[in-house]
C-alpha cells in the first residue's frame, strides 16, 4: 500500500520544520548533484543511441554512487517523521528501477554466463567422444557444470536481492557463438577449447566487475565464483596441453608416477600471465535483462 | 538495458510517493536504483554459497542499505596491502628454498614439470609482491621486504621436514590457498578501485597455482564450488 494511502500518521509540527529545513539542504545538493550527473547521463545515452555502444559503467556507477548517496540521507530524513516502515513502502514501489543498477546488471549477466556454461557442459557430454571417452574428462564436464548451476542459483538469488529481475536466458553474445561451434566439436580437444574460453570470458568478466560494485555482498559473491571459473580455465588449459602433446593416458586422477612423466609446460600452461586481464570481460550490460 | 528508460522510471515511482520534498529532489536523489541490499555476508569455508538473503521486510531496508555501504576506516587498504605483499615475500622465499633443495638433490627426483611449475610460480609471486609494493610506495609508505612474521614460523618448521616433491608441493599449496583465501577476504573491506582489481586479480592467479598443485598430488584440481576464505591471513 502506498504511503500516502495509509490511514492516519501523527505528524510531529517540530519534526516537520526540521524536516523541511532539512530538505531544503537536501534539495541543494541534489541541484548539484543533478546538474553533476544528468548532462553525462544524456550524452551517454545520445551516444549509445547513435553509435550503438556499451554504457560507460564508470559514468553510471558515479551517478548511482551520488544518488544512493542522496536517498540514505532522504532515508534518514524522512524516517525521522514518518518511521522506517513508512518510508521503505514509499522506495520500495520504485523497485522496478533496480534493473537499471550497475550491481543487478553485473549480476544478470553471471547469470546468463553460468546458464550458457551449464548449457554447454551439458551439450558436450551427450558427444560420443566424450561421453564414452576419458573418465576424468566426463568426471570433470559432469561436476563443472554442477558448480556452474550452483553459481547461477547463487547469482540469481543475488540479483533478487537486489530487487532486479532474474535473467532466464543465455549469454546473447556467446550462445549463437557456442551454437555455431557445435557442428564443428569432432574430438575431446575442441570440446575442451571451447570450454576454455567460456570459462575465461567468466573469470574475466567477474574480475573486471568487481571494483563496480557498490554492494559488498555482490562483490565477494562474484569474487568466491570467480576463485573457482579460473581454477575450471586453468584445469582446461592443462588437459589441453596434454591433448594437444599427444598425451592424453596423463590425464588421471590421481596421477601417480605419471607425474613424472608431464612435459615441463604442464607445470606452467595453466596460468601463462602473472596478472590475469581483461581483455575478454563481457560488460554489466551485455547479458542484462533488457 | 538503456538507463535513460529505467531512469525515468524510478523518477516517477518516486515523484509520486514523496512529492512533498520537491521534484528536483527526487529526480537528483534517485536517478537509478532504488534496491535493497542484503546484509553482507562472511564466506567462511564452506562448500554453499555465500547465499545472499533478499530482505522481505521492508523496514530493514533502509538499515541494510547503511551496513553495506559503510565505509571502512581509511586504513584498511594499506594494511591490506602490507599484509599481501608480507605473504608474496613468504612465497617467493618459500619457492626460492624449494628450488635451493632440489638443486641440492634434498628432494630426490624432481619431474621437469614440477620444477617448471616452481620456477614459473616463484616469478609470478615476485610480480605479486613488485605490484603490493608499488601500491605502498605510492602511498608514501615502505617496501615491504619481510615475510608475514605470523606464518613465517610454520612454514618454517614444515619445510624443515620436507624430504620430497610431494612434501614441498604440500607446502606450497598451503601457501597458495592461504594466499588466495587472503585475497579473497580481502574484497568484503577494501575500497580503492585499483586495489580491489589487483586483488582479484592476484587472487585468480594463485587458485590456478592450486589447483595445479592438487591435480599433482593426485586430488581434484577444482574441490569448491565456491572459493573459501577459511584459510584466509589476518591483517
Amino acid at each position: 500500500m502506498p504511503v500516502w494511502d495509509k490511514p492516519t500518521i501523527a505528524i510531529d509540527e517540530r519534526a516537520m520544520e526540521a524536516l523541511i529545513e532539512h530538505s531544503q539542504d537536501l534539495h541543494t545538493d541534489a541541484m548539484a548533484v543533478g546538474r553533476a550527473t544528468l548532462p553525462d547521463l544524456a550524452d551517454l545515452a545520445a551516444d549509445r543511441r547513435r553509435l550503438d555502444t556499451p554504457a560507460d559503467v564508470d559514468v553510471l556507477a558515479a551517478c548511482v554512487d551520488a544518488s544512493r548517496s542522496l536517498r540514505r540521507r532522504l532515508t534518514v530524513a524522512l524516517g525521522g517523521l514518518l518511521g522506517a516502515g513508512a518510508v521503505s513502502s514509499v522506495f520500495a514501489s520504485s523497485a522496478a528501477a533496480a534493473n537499471g543498477d550497475i550491481d543487478v546488471m553485473q549480476l544478470q549477466t553471471a547469470v546468463s554466463l553460468e546458464l550458457l556454461a551449464v548449457a554447454t557442459y551439458g551439450a558436450a557430454l551427450t558427444l560420443p567422444f566424450i561421453k564414452d571417452g576419458n573418465p576424468v574428462i566426463v568426471a570433470f564436464a559432469k561436476t563443472t557444470m554442477s558448480q556452474h548451476d550452483e553459481h547461477r542459483q547463487a547469482f540469481s538469488a543475488q540479483t533478487k536481492a537486489l530487487k532486479g529481475t532474474d535473467q532466464t536466458a543465455p549469454n546473447p553474445k556467446y550462445a549463437p557463438i557456442v551454437e555455431a561451434a557445435k557442428p564443428t566439436l569432432k574430438a575431446p580437444i575442441d570440446v575442451v577449447k571451447l570450454a576454455a574460453t567460456l570459462e575465461q570470458v567468466a573469470t574475466e568478466t567477474y574480475l573486471a566487475d568487481l571494483n563496480r560494485y557498490t554492494d559488498v555482498t555482490s562483490r565477494v559473491l562474484m569474487a568466491t565464483v570467480m576463485g573457482v571459473e579460473c581454477q575450471h580455465l586453468a584445469t582446461l588449459r592443462a588437459v589441453g596441453a596434454l591433448l594437444t602433446g599427444g598425451a592424453p593416458d596423463l590425464i588421471a586422477i590421481p596421477l601417480g608416477a605419471g607425474v613424472a612423466k608431464l612435459p615441463a609446460a604442464a607445470g606452467s600452461v595453466a596460468f601463462p600471465d602473472a596478472f590475469e586481464g581483461v581483455t575478454m570481460a563481457s560488460p554489466p550490460e551485455e547479458g542484462a535483462v533488457k | 538495458m538503456t538507463e535513460p528508460t529505467s531512469l525515468s522510471l524510478s523518477r516517477r515511482h518516486l515523484l509520486a510517493g514523496a512529492g512533498v520534498l520537491g521534484a528536483s529532489l527526487v529526480a537528483a536523489a534517485c536517478g537509478s536504483s532504488t534496491s535493497t541490499k542484503a546484509s553482507p555476508t562472511t564466506t567462511t569455508g564452506s562448500t554453499t554459497a555465500p547465499t545472499p538473503k533478499p530482505t522481505t521486510a521492508a523496514t530493514t531496508a533502509a538499515t541494510n542499505t547503511t551496513a553495506t555501504t559503510a565505509a571502512p576506516p581509511a586504513n584498511v587498504d594499506a594494511k591490506i596491502a602490507t599484509l599481501a605483499a608480507g605473504l608474496e615475500v613468504l612465497a617467493v622465499g618459500t619457492y626460492k628454498a624449494a628450488l635451493d633443495a632440489a638443486g641440492a638433490g634434498k628432494l630426490g627426483d624432481v619431474p621437469p614439470a614440477v620444477a617448471e611449475y616452481v620456477k614459473v610460480s616463484m616469478a609470478q609471486h615476485q610480480a605479486h609482491l613488485d605490484a603490493w609494493n608499488a601500491v605502498i610506495t605510492a602511498a608514501g609508505g615502505t617496501k615491504v621486504t619481510a615475510p608475514n612474521a605470523t606464518l613465517k614460523p610454520t612454514v618454517d618448521a614444515t619445510f624443515a621436514k620436507v624430504t620430497d616433491v610431494t612434501g614441498a608441493a604440500t607446502l606450497a599449496l598451503m601457501l597458495e590457498q592461504i594466499a588466495s583465501a587472503t585475497y579473497l577476504s580481502a574484497q568484503k573491506v577494501l575500497t580503492d578501485k585499483s586495489a580491489i582489481k589487483l586483488a582479484g586479480s592476484i587472487q585468480i592467479i594463485d587458485a590456478q597455482h592450486a589447483a595445479i598443485l592438487l591435480y599433482v598430488l593426485g586430488k581434484y584440481p577444482v574441490p569448491d564450488v565456491f572459493a573459501k576464505t577459511d584459510l584466509a591471513a589476518a591483517a
